[in-house]
C-alpha cells in the first residue's frame, strides 16, 4: 500500500530534509547538482516509531545502554522541573489555554484517529485498484491485438486462392463458350442436311400424288357416256339378279 | 485442349473459407455461388459434339456432291475461340493485390511491433504500492496535473474529480 504519509503528508515530506529517523524518499527536485537516475528505494509502511505519541523512538534506544530503561523519562522530567523553577517556561493562562486544546486533540485522535486512517487507506486502496485494473485491461487487449494481427496476416496469405478461383472461372467459361460452338456449327449443318432429305421426300411425295391423281382424272374422262350406259344396265342386271338370289335364299 | 484441363486448379473451398474475414463473407458466397454454377453448366455440356453420319446423308441425299462438299468444308473448319481478354486484369489484379498485402503486413508488424512495446511497458512497470506520483507521472504521462493551465488546486476542471 502507499503509505499514508504520501497521501497525507507527502508534499511535507518532500519538502523537509531528513527528518531524524524517517528514510528520505523525497523527489529530487531539490538537487540540483547531477543527480543519479538509481531507482529509489521502496517507501516504507509505516513511519518512524514514537513512544508517547512524539517522542523518537531513537532517543530511547541511544540512552539505553548507559542509562537503562528510566534514562529518556529522568531526563525528561529533569528538564521540566528546571525549566518550570527556573521560570525559564513561565506558567501563564497560555499554559492552561494550551492544556485544554492538547485535551481535546489528543481525545479528538485517539477516538478518530483510527476511522480516519482507515478511510484514507481505503481511498488509497480504491485507486490503486483502479489503476491495477487498467494495466490488466491494458494488457488483455494488447495481448489480444498481437493476436488479431497475426491472425490477419494469415489470412491475407490465402489471398492466392481468390486469384485461382478466378482464373479456374475464366477457364471453364471458355471451355463451355468453346463447347457451345462445336455443338452449334454440328447442329447447324446436321439441319441443312436434315433439311435436304426432307426436301426431297417432299418431293418425291408430292409427285406420288400429282401422278395418282392424274390417272383417276384420265380414267374418269376416259369413261365415254356408251359404256357408262352400259355399265349402268350391267350393274342393274346383277343387282336384280343379287336380289332373286337373296329371297331364294331367304325363302328357304 | 489438354492444356485447358491441366488449367483447371483443385480450388480447397474449406480452406479458402477460414481465410475469408468476417466482413468479407457476403463477396465470398457470392464468388462460390458463381463458380458452383458456372462449373454445374460446364457438366451438364457433353464434352464431344453429336457425330455426323456422312455415310446415311451421302446415300440419302439425291444432290451430288452436296455431301461430299458439306463434309470436307466440316472436317477442314476449326471453329475459332473466344478471346482471353480477362486473365490479363486477373494478373494485374493479383500483383495490385500482392503489393496491397505487402503494406498490410508491413503496416500490421509496425503495429504489432508497437503493442509489443506497449506491452513491455505494462509489464516491466514497478507495483503501485511502490510509486510515487512522479513515478506515475512517469508511466502514465496522462495523470501528470497541468499546473499552468489550473494553477489552482485541485489543477484540472471540477468535473474531472
Amino acid at each position: 500500500m502507499l503509505s499514508r504519509l504520501v497521501l497525507v503528508s507527502g508534499p511535507v515530506l518532500k519538502n523537509s530534509g531528513s527528518f531524524g529517523a524517517c528514510v528520505v524518499q523525497a523527489s529530487r527536485s531539490l538537487q540540483t547538482s547531477h543527480q543519479n537516475q538509481a531507482p529509489l528505494p521502496p517507501l516504507p509502511e509505516k513511519g518512524g516509531q514514537v513512544r508517547h505519541g512524539i517522542i523518537p523512538e531513537e532517543l530511547f534506544t541511544m540512552l539505553y545502554p548507559k542509562t537503562g530503561v528510566t534514562g529518556p523519562y529522568m531526563l525528561g522530567t529533569g528538564l521540566l522541573l528546571y525549566m518550570l523553577s527556573k521560570e525559564i517556561y513561565v506558567v501563564n493562562h497560555e499554559t492552561f489555554a494550551a492544556a485544554s486544546i492538547g485535551a481535546v486533540i489528543i481525545y479528538g485522535v485517539k477516538k478518530f484517529g483510527p476511522d480516519v486512517a482507515a478511510f484514507a487507506d481505503k481511498l488509497n486502496e480504491e485507486k490503486v485498484a483502479k489503476a491495477q485494473e487498467v494495466k490488466d485491461l491494458a494488457t488483455t487487449n494488447l495481448a489480444l491485438a498481437i493476436e488479431d494481427e497475426k491472425k490477419e496476416q494469415w489470412r491475407v496469405e490465402g489471398r492466392q486462392m481468390l486469384f485461382d478461383a478466378k482464373r479456374n472461372n475464366v477457364a471453364v467459361l471458355l471451355e463451355t463458350n468453346r463447347r457451345e460452338r462445336l455443338h452449334m456449327v454440328t447442329n447447324e449443318v446436321k439441319k441443312r442436311l436434315d433439311y435436304q432429305i426432307a426436301l426431297q421426300q417432299l418431293h418425291v411425295r408430292m409427285e406420288q400424288e400429282h401422278m395418282v391423281n392424274w390417272v383417276e382424272k384420265s380414267v374418269i374422262n376416259s369413261i365415254t357416256p356408251q359404256q357408262e350406259k352400259e355399265s349402268i344396265a350391267k350393274c342393274i342386271s346383277d343387282l336384280k339378279m343379287l336380289a332373286k338370289a337373296t329371297q331364294a335364299k331367304a325363302n328357304v | 485442349m489438354a492444356g485447358r484441363r491441366a488449367a483447371l486448379k483443385a480450388i480447397d473451398w474449406l480452406a479458402f473459407a477460414e481465410r475469408v474475414p468476417p466482413n468479407q463473407r457476403a463477396m465470398f458466397n457470392a464468388l462460390k455461388t458463381r463458380s458452383d454454377a458456372i462449373g454445374a453448366k460446364l457438366t451438364s455440356l457433353p464434352e464431344k459434339p453429336v457425330v455426323i453420319d456422312w455415310a446415311y446423308y451421302k446415300s440419302a441425299v439425291a444432290k451430288a456432291g452436296m455431301v461430299d462438299d458439306f463434309e470436307k468444308k466440316f472436317s477442314a473448319l476449326t471453329i475459332p475461340e473466344a478471346a482471353d481478354t480477362v486473365t490479363a486484369k486477373i494478373d494485374a489484379q493479383e500483383q495490385e493485390s500482392n503489393k496491397q498485402a505487402l503494406e498490410y503486413v508491413q503496416a500490421s508488424k509496425a503495429r504489432i511491433a508497437h503493442y509489443q512495446t506497449e506491452l513491455e511497458k505494462f509489464n516491466n512497470m514497478i507495483p503501485f504500492d511502490q510509486m510515487t506520483i512522479d513515478d506515475l507521472n512517469h508511466t502514465f504521462p496522462e495523470t501528470k496535473l497541468d499546473k499552468e493551465k489550473y494553477p489552482y488546486w485541485p489543477h484540472k476542471p471540477i468535473a474531472e474529480l
